[in-house]
């Protein structure tokens, strides 16, 4: 199964990348979710190692954790679009550090 | 291949793939070089036949393994570097396809199939709407230069190839099983497919089961999160902004990367019942 981590553990970094270095509001939270991706595949990689099912019903639970973030996380993106009109990272750099 | 001599090729997999991944992010407007089309191509080859080679065959999901995980790398890569967002959205729903692919590989058919519809058809017609409502219309300058591209390729790079490193040194091909008797998590098998392999057929009436018998407790959990999500993103995106004077709502002058917020105008609410 070391090549279903490997690749798990790539979608995580990718998404990571995107997460740290996109100035789109939507971008940055669509690397998250890239994120969550790379977590499943992880899962369920282990899940058959062990040969049972633990692994796909986390993979399941961990799904509906990603819906309830994307719906949230967008919810605050439309609040802060309507904030400053734009959907730049940057006009929020006087919250940084 | 010994563990730690793949763990060196892969690293410099990493280094090529990490480079590419920097040439190909949106920096001023420039489009994603040759050069980074080279290169990011020559390191997903590499990553796909060292790995399909090395651990695909006999039962690791073989020609199919290639080819879904080159699908979902080549996907995400392509999300995190396009630079238009609807385009970013459907290469994620790509990778989201090679993703449920790789699930079935791995015995996961109600995962595969469930991904597809929650992340394919719900979160992701939730984003396009989000990217409907809030669009720019032209070339916005926060679509085509990055944060700090040199510093998220590092941290994201480095993280990937050391996890990598240590999974391949931990699990090598033909590393032995775990010792580990079968368990299903609850005593229901269907009667028809009682030995067809390690994991159980009617994997949806087994996962169902598993779900309702063992993991009860946090499947309620997670339906009352799903109603705390649904009622709280309702009340976050109805609250009404104030606007001062009729340019408010104007996107501001476009600013470059590194310019603090602190010269731009401060922004001053004004406080009128709502």
């Amino acid at each position: 199964m070391t090549h279903y981590l490997i690749v798990g553990a790539l979608l995580f970094g990718l998404g990571l990348v995107g997460f740290l270095s996109r100035r789109n509001l939507i971008i940055v939270f669509l690397s998250t979710e890239l994120m969550f991706q790379g977590a499943v595949v992880n899962f369920v990689a282990f899940g058959r190692l062990h040969e049972n099912l633990q692994g796909q019903s986390f993979a399941l639970f961990l799904l509906a954790i990603a819906a309830v973030e994307a719906s949230l996380a967008l919810a605050l993106v439309v609040l802060l679009f309507r904030r400053k009109g734009t959907l730049d990272v940057e006009v929020w750099r006087a919250m940084q550090g | 291949m010994s563990g730690s001599a793949l763990a060196y090729v892969m690293y410099a997999i990493f280094a090529l793939g990490g480079l590419g991944v920097y040439f190909a992010l949106p920096q001023e407007g420039r489009w994603p070089s040759r050069t980074a089309v080279v290169l990011g191509l020559a390191a997903l080859l590499g990553f796909l036949v060292l790995l399909g080679l090395e651990f695909a065959p006999d039962g690791g999901g073989g020609l199919y393994w290639v080819l879904f995980a080159g699908m979902a790398v080549f996907a995400a890569a392509r999300v995190v570097t396009h630079h238009r967002p609807v385009y970013s959205a459907i290469y994620f729903v790509v990778g989201v396809l090679a993703v449920a692919g790789m699930m079935l590989l791995l015995a996961a058919e109600f995962v595969a199939v469930a991904l597809v519809m929650i992340y394919g058809g719900a979160i992701m017609v939730t984003y396009v709407f989000v990217m409907m409502l809030a669009q720019h219309g032209g070339r916005p300058i926060y679509d085509h230069s990055s944060r700090a591209p040199l510093g998220a390729v590092l941290a994201g790079f480095v993280l990937t190839a050391t996890l990598s490193g240590a999974i391949a040194e931990a699990l090598p091909a033909g590393a032995a099983a775990p010792t580990t008797t079968v368990n299903y998590d609850v005593d229901f098998r269907p009667a028809a497919v009682e030995e067809s392999g390690p994991l159980p057929a009617g994997n949806t009436a087994a996962v169902g089961a598993t779900l309702l018998a063992r993991y009860m407790v946090p499947l309620e959990i997670a339906g009352v999160l799903l109603l705390i999500a649904m009622v709280g993103a309702v009340a976050v995106a109805r609250k009404r902004i104030p606007v001062t004077e009729a340019g408010a709502l104007a996107p501001p002058a476009e600013r470059p990367l590194g310019q603090s917020g602190r010269e731009a105008e401060p922004f001053v609410p004004e406080l009128k019942k709502v």
